[in-house]
């Protein structure tokens, strides 16, 4: 035993059987989950989880985001509708200014005489020089 | 008494065991560290380029965007030096360039696939081609990302995209038996109820969702897997790298995550021909560049059923499928990403990344 271990180069390690052992029940329960939420039944049951998470939550929701906007405008705040409405205007805005910089890459190639596309390279033929 | 010392306090073993493991499942490392310059920027979305470290002479002619999906951090493709897919890209000589769609915040609620491939892949494409100067480029789609890619390539086939590469691509979902078909059913799941009550979908429910189909080996056998190999710094190393990763979620915005439920999951529109962007039909078999699609066969995110069936829709000349043992992260960021996915990928790249005409 002992010169067959150290054949294996592994010194006898007595949490080696215990260890498979947890490895190949893990690896069974593994595989009974991974098919316990392909089911019918998992995919409703997180369904009506997450729909009750979500009608029970908006109340709450909802009276907060009221009192969050009230707040804001005894305090002379912009709201968070504001502030979205003016991201989204920078949005636009930026895509003005891509399309002028794509318009003005153009012109500047124009004006240089770049070809479009730069030519292919040839290959480098040996002895050629 | 001196039997007394020689006695190893099991305890206290145990409790520097303890100290590593919480030490590593709570510490962030460094990833995404190859350089890299930004070279264009609309909203939240950015392209870099990564620097390059061959000599132009010894590089390809043709560039390659990496377009990743929209609901992870595109880090995993650079993951940390010496296991890096940017780095070993770049040192097989390829002018990289990385399409990072950034953190979509409350007021982008409303981008949808339409935006994302008309708007601002189309857009970076333009300002690529203008940086390079070369009118054809190369672009490699993951998960996400190869929808987006391939939306792209069927409605601007003409527009200079000679090689797509397409990874665990997510494209028929005429398979109602995977596990995300049934969850997102409408019988099981209210997406207008869940974007009305968040806008964007959030990172961390798109987290769960993926670990639960697989829930022992994600919440206990990665746990326990670490455990196991604590005293080996290299592997604690490897395995902080993906949970760095793993945790780093982002979410999905609202408009694009509802075509991904509704269009996609529940009506399998693009493969049917009946998907429309902004008026425009996605039609796959306009598709002509060439093309390398990669499936893992334990993927169980996207399962190959889903990926295959591109292959008889496009008109491409110059095609392959390329099936890789692996999962849907592990054939890019795991040990079979540097022995079989990313050599294979040069393999067939390369050739077709001259410049004059295919190889084949």
């Amino acid at each position: 035993m002992a010169d067959k271990q150290a054949a294996n180069g592994k010194p006898f390690d007595s949490m080696d059987p215990l260890r498979q052992m947890r490895d190949t029940y893990l690896e069974t329960w593994a595989k009974a989950m991974i098919d316990a939420v392909n089911t019918d039944a998992y995919a409703k049951a997180t369904g009506t989880i997450l729909d009750t998470y979500l009608s029970v939550s908006s109340p709450f929701r909802e009276t907060v985001e009221k009192a969050m906007l009230q707040a804001l405008q005894q305090l002379s705040m912009p709201s968070r509708a504001d502030v979205l409405s003016l991201a989204e205007r920078f949005t636009n805005v930026e895509m003005r200014l891509d399309d002028m910089d794509a318009k003005l890459d153009r012109i500047e190639r124009a004006f240089t005489k770049a070809p479009i596309a730069r030519p292919a390279r040839k290959p480098a033929r040996k002895g050629a020089e | 008494m001196a039997d007394a010392c020689n006695v190893v306090d099991p305890f206290a073993g145990m409790e520097n065991k303890l100290m590593s493991f919480t030490k590593a499942v709570t510490t962030k490392i460094k990833i995404d560290q190859t350089p890299r310059q930004l070279i264009w920027a609309l909203n939240k979305t950015k392209l870099y380029r990564y620097c390059p470290v061959l000599p132009e002479e010894k590089r390809h002619r043709t560039p390659l965007m990496l377009v990743f999906a929209l609901m992870s951090r595109p880090s995993i493709l650079d993951l940390r030096p010496g296991h890096s897919y940017a780095e070993w890209m770049l040192n097989h000589g390829y002018d990289l360039y990385l399409l990072d769609w950034g953190i979509p915040g409350p007021e982008d609620k409303n981008l949808k696939f339409d935006d994302y491939v008309l708007e601002y892949l189309t857009r970076a494409i333009r300002k690529l081609k203008a940086f390079t100067g070369v009118e054809e480029f190369s672009m490699l789609g993951w998960c996400i990302g190869a929808i987006l890619a391939t939306a792209y390539a069927a409605l601007r086939p003409d527009d200079g995209l000679r090689n797509l590469i397409l990874l665990t691509a997510p494209l028929d979902f005429s398979h109602k038996e995977t596990t995300f078909a049934k969850w997102t059913d409408e019988k099981n799941f209210n997406v207008d109820k869940v974007l009305e009550a968040f806008g964007n979908m959030p990172g961390g429910m798109m987290d769960a969702g993926a670990r639960m189909l697989k829930p022992v080996d994600n919440y206990l056998l990665n746990y326990m897997r670490l455990w196991d190999m604590l005293d080996n710094p290299e592997a604690v190393q490897s395995w902080q790298a993906m949970n760095t990763w793993v945790t780093d979620t982002i979410p999905l915005a609202g408009g694009a995550f509802r075509q991904l439920v509704v269009d996609l999951f529940r009506n399998d529109l693009l493969l049917k021909g009946e998907w429309f962007l902004r008026g425009e039909r996605v039609d796959v078999s306009r598709i002509k560049a060439n093309l390398l699609t990669i499936i893992a066969e334990s993927d169980h995110i996207t399962p190959p059923c889903m990926s295959k069936a591109i292959m008889d829709h496009v008109s491409s000349k110059d095609k392959e499928l390329f099936l890789i043992r692996s999962g849907h992260i592990g054939l890019m960021a795991g040990s079979s990403g540097p022995k079989v996915t990313w050599p294979h990928m040069d393999h067939w790249l390369g050739p077709r990344s001259k410049a004059n005409g295919s190889t084949t």
